[in-house]
């Protein structure tokens, strides 16, 4: 193994625990709303938006996160309007997506184009900036500052969207709004842990949190304190055991949420 | 429509139109027939109407058209006095909602006292956050529906009896001045069925709500009603006060037979 500059590892480090507070506490919707798969699709909304980029020859991480935040923005009302669950919407922006993703590529100029455009899917924890580490605290800050702001919302749309509607929320904004913040996160997140990771933070620790506790609020605490400490341990496990960073990440979180099953006073009788 | 003298004396005396339904139609997204159809209706202040029928004759589809939940297809409702098809949210922070049968997963992160305290929200402002007062009104909602032992309990794993009381005090909790039940008593035993209801119709007397029950069961029509409003295939077909329904009914299955002959 390469010894890294300390700098470079902190960067890293923090960065990591920052997408796991971000992932696992957009997570917690993601999880009971069941749109997992909106991890899966906004990585290849993202790689279409690069490989764009790359056949305009704008900056691709510019234009990934661009074209990401647009799909993530679009998921809501096309889902509303259609009255089709978002999980048939985020289907079919997944492929549609890549097919689009395709198409520019083939426009793109050169191989390295592809490779550079299939690098988002993968991202890289090492190559974080000092700017894409204060983006992501502004992301995490944002997030926590509107599920606060607006936590009786997102309470009562979580319970039920009917008798929040009936009662006089109007749940399309909040609806829209869960739908567009967990697509930014994805998208945000991808350039620094690839989008196998983003999908392993965003469902993993809050489902092992959602194993202990019936409280929302005590969820909402958990849940990011669980994807903190999984980047820590997974980054650890990688500098110890020269895993790459993400798998490590990865199979501890898959760990933990394994051995919140097991233990689940949940799943216990008497 | 039959309406007794009496009965039609009593609820011109009562106070303003709250519910006004004129001509409504009102079609299921992907259908051709109307689940109601040619609706008018009229209830004031103070009434408590309960909407009795057959399963399919349209009692849920007429009362989530009430709150504005379906959208109609033909007509217009008005809801105190407010056009439901263009601005319902003013209208449903006063119209407290017991939907049918409604049953949470066990394992769903929400206590009992969050989902009654939910009943607050609607009137609360957006960055209002629940004061002491609204969980006290909560907390009285439990009490008198007699779910406060239940409070710190995890909403998914009460019974669906349990589950309903909480659903009614929920719906205590939000102070409506319309209260719109659907098969409230559903998953209640007999004793807490008439326990519940006397409740209820203690509230609706004493706080003066306008409130509709929507029943297939003719047993669970409440004692206080003023009316019963009967429907069969989307249509209101007769309008009854509640001792010659309960007069006139030998059976259930007797009654809606004779319904659909």
């Amino acid at each position: 193994m390469i010894p890294l500059p300390l700098q470079i590892i902190l960067t890293a480090i923090t960065a990591s625990i920052l997408a796991g507070i971000t992932c696992s506490l957009i997570g917690v919707f993601v999880v009971h709303m069941k749109l997992s798969s909106i991890g899966f699709c906004m990585s290849h909304a993202a790689f279409a938006g690069a490989a764009l980029g790359l056949l305009l020859a704008v900056d691709p991480l510019l234009s990934a996160l661009l074209f990401s935040t647009l799909v993530a923005f679009i998921l809501g009302p096309i889902s509303e309007k259609a009255r089709l669950s978002p999980g048939v919407i985020i289907g079919i922006m997944f492929s549609l997506t890549i097919g689009l993703g395709f198409i520019f590529l083939n426009f793109a100029p050169g191989v390295a184009a592809t490779q550079q455009a299939l690098s988002i899917l993968w991202g890289s924890i090492f190559s974080v900036t000092f700017d894409d580490l204060i983006l992501l605290g502004l992301l995490t800050f944002f997030i926590v500052f509107l599920l606060t702001l607006f936590f009786k919302e997102f309470q009562a749309l979580m319970f039920s969207r009917k008798l929040a509607e009936a009662s006089g929320i109007n749940t399309s904004v909040f609806y829209f709004l869960i739908l567009f913040l967990a697509g930014v996160t994805v998208a945000f997140s991808l350039k620094l842990v690839g989008g196998l990771l983003v999908f392993a933070l965003i469902v993993n620790p809050a489902s092992s949190a959602l194993q202990f506790i019936y409280d929302l609020k005590k969820v909402l605490v958990a849940s990011p304190i669980i994807g903190a400490i999984t980047c820590l341990l997974g980054f650890l496990l990688s500098l110890l055991l020269d895993f790459p960073v993400g798998s490590s990440i990865i199979i501890v979180s898959s760990f933990i949420f394994g051995l919140s099953v097991v233990l689940s006073p949940k799943r216990r009788r008497g | 429509m039959a309406t007794s003298a009496f009965l039609r004396g009593g609820i011109e005396n009562m106070g303003e139109v709250i519910v006004k339904l004129s001509e409504v139609d009102t079609i299921y997204e992907g259908e051709h027939l109307p689940a109601i159809k040619g609706i008018n209706l009229e209830i004031r202040q103070g009434e408590m109407v309960s909407i009795v029928g057959p399963n399919g004759s349209g009692k849920t589809t007429l009362l989530e058209t009430v709150n504005g939940l379906l959208k109609v297809s033909r007509g217009e409702v008005r809801v105190f006095n407010v056009d439901m098809s263009r601005d319902p949210m003013r209208a449903r922070k006063n119209i407290g909602y017991v939907p049918q049968d409604f049953i949470s997963d066990h394992s769903v992160p929400f206590l009992a006292q969050d989902v009654v305290l939910m009943g607050r929200y609607g009137k609360l402002g957006l960055l209002q956050n629940p004061r002491k007062v609204d969980f006290e009104i909560a907390k009285e909602a439990m009490r008198l529906v007699g779910v406060e032992e239940f409070a710190h309990r995890p909403i998914g794993k009460l019974s669906g009896g349990e589950q309903q009381k909480v659903m009614i005090a929920r719906t205590i909790a939000q102070e409506p001045k319309l209260l719109l039940l659907d098969e409230p008593f559903s998953n209640l035993d007999i004793d807490s069925r008439k326990e519940i209801s006397e409740k209820i119709c203690r509230l609706h007397e004493e706080n003066n709500w306008t409130t509709i029950v929507v029943t297939h069961d003719l047993f669970s029509i409440p004692k206080r009603c003023n009316r019963v409003l009967v429907m069969d295939r989307g249509k209101i077909v007769a309008e009854e006060d509640p001792e010659s329904v309960m007069c006139s009914v030998k059976s259930l299955t007797g009654f809606y037979r004779g319904l659909r002959q």
